[in-house]
């Protein structure tokens, strides 16, 4: 490979951190995104990076660093921290602030995603993936993606929010073009578009308040009797609507890919399809190995860790597929162990930010495979996929995925 | 034997509670750790110790004794 570019390091960055590495960029016929993260651990790089692509950043890339990543917010932020950087960009409400701010929205959200409150979604959501899958089952074939992991989670948004079905359409146009446009104006566009969107459903919500999240929102009252201000609102929507839909449709992406080609892991499942319990443990498996996000934080202060000098507004990357697959705290990290007994991975993040939503997350990919097992039981995968389906990013994922039965 | 959570750690993953829901639950507001009998027998030692070895937070640790 030719070097293209000349790398020149930040003054604080010595050059034997740097590395040429861009986490968009997917080599041509790669059909997994994460192995770009692997090939990194495989080739020796420094555990912790720096590399000058999307505006520059670090990366950490064993686990107790991306660990101590999450939990020190104090030197790691949440706030304002997009790679590359967008100018201005929302602050996403709770998980774009630190605490002690964070803890006000955090409370409020935290009720409605407790295991308790979800455990209580089950049959709808159980509901919801039969709909669904009704319209293919007969087809001998599906883009999963089209056709079924795109649209339960934002069917399940759309719930959660208060939402008619039939505005499924119009969600998922901008939810494309929010995780799938690298065009700045179009990004631009759609990001006044989804606010536009959130605006008039919170104002609906004010009018005529239901028992969904989004008027309990809109209702919640500060330590004062008074309402959240309305940014706070808005970007509390927002975070909602980015944070739930495209991490679900590629993990079930991955799972699906994983379960068409491996007919031991159909048939685990499908043995355990009335064992919740046991199901989830496999699940849990599923959720370390294909971990899709990739996590953002910004360096709040000059300081020194582990040696290297970082600066205030440094972007960091946290890979959470690389955490899930350090050998040091994983036994055989890179085998599908479906009884895995100690599986501490970091797909949901660790500390005060842990994934609010994990447990609803886990509950939709468990519903939607157990429903899709139960209709489909065996599948694999169709011989015409469409070339460079595989994105990285933030999230990593695929665009299509041709299955057949 | 006896298993201790801190709650200041605790980050509501709920792995403990998947892992051994005879000994854990969680509360209906921040979907915390509940200990349900801190004090648990003998027979649900090997899960008590799989829900702690599994807590991404480091949360749950075991102490020996009723006096711990």
């Amino acid at each position: 490979m030719t070097l293209q570019w000349q790398p020149s390091p930040p003054d604080h960055v010595p050059a034997e951190l740097m590395v040429d590495f861009d986490f968009f960029k997917i080599p041509q016929g790669e059909g997994d995104p994460a192995q770009i993260w692997h090939d990194l651990v495989r080739r020796g790089v420094p555990p912790i990076f720096y590399t000058p692509h999307n505006g520059g950043h670090w990366v950490f890339l064993k686990y107790d660093d991306i660990v101590e990543g999450y939990r020190d917010h104090e030197k790691f932020s949440t706030f304002q921290t997009p790679i590359p950087p967008i100018e201005p960009y929302p602050v996403v409400m709770p998980q774009g602030v630190d605490p002690p701010e964070h803890k006000v929205f955090r409370t409020l959200l935290a009720p409605m995603f407790t295991p308790h409150a979800v455990r209580k979604m089950h049959d709808d959501l159980a509901q919801r993936a039969r709909r669904i899958i009704d319209r293919f089952a007969d087809k001998g074939g599906c883009d999963f993606i089209a056709d079924y992991a795109s649209q339960f989670p934002t069917a399940t948004f759309l719930e959660l929010f208060g939402l008619p079905e039939e505005r499924l359409p119009e969600f998922l146009e901008i939810a494309g073009v929010f995780f799938h446009s690298t065009d700045p104006d179009e990004r631009a566009q759609n990001l006044n578009d989804i606010y536009a969107v959130l605006e008039e459903l919170f104002r609906e919500k004010e009018r005529n308040p239901g028992t969904d999240l989004a008027s309990a929102i809109v209702a919640a009252r500060d330590a004062e009797g008074k309402q959240h201000p309305w940014i706070d609102i808005l970007n509390c929507g927002f975070l909602l609507f980015v944070a739930g839909l495209d991490t679900v449709t590629n993990t079930m992406a991955y799972i699906w890919r994983y379960l068409a080609t491996t007919p031991e892991a159909r048939e685990y499942f499908r043995a355990r399809l009335d064992d919740p319990a046991a199901f989830l443990l496999g699940i849990e498996e599923l959720m370390r190995i294909n971990a899709v996000s990739n996590i953002y934080r910004r360096v709040t202060h000059d300081f020194e860790y582990k040696g290297i000098q970082f600066r205030r507004n440094d972007r960091v990357i946290l890979p959470n597929t690389v955490a899930n697959r350090d050998g040091a705290i994983f036994k055989n990290p890179q085998m599908i162990d479906l009884d895995r007994k100690v599986n501490n991975h970091v797909t949901f993040g660790v500390g005060p930010h842990r994934c609010i939503g994990s447990h609803l997350a886990k509950r939709e990919v468990m519903v939607s495979m157990q429903e899709w097992l139960r209709r489909i039981p065996e599948f694999e995968l169709a011989e015409d996929q469409k070339e460079s389906s595989a994105f990285g990013g933030s999230v990593m994922g695929f665009t299509s995925l041709e299955l057949r039965w | 034997m006896k298993v201790i959570a801190n709650l200041h750690i605790c980050q509501g993953h709920a792995r403990c509670e998947d892992l051994c829901p005879e000994v854990f639950s969680t509360d209906e507001i921040e979907g915390k750790v509940v200990v349900l009998q801190s004090e648990f027998p003998p027979e649900l030692e090997d899960k008590v110790r799989l829900a702690v070895r599994n807590c991404p937070e480091g949360a749950l640790r075991i102490a020996k004794g009723a006096a711990a």
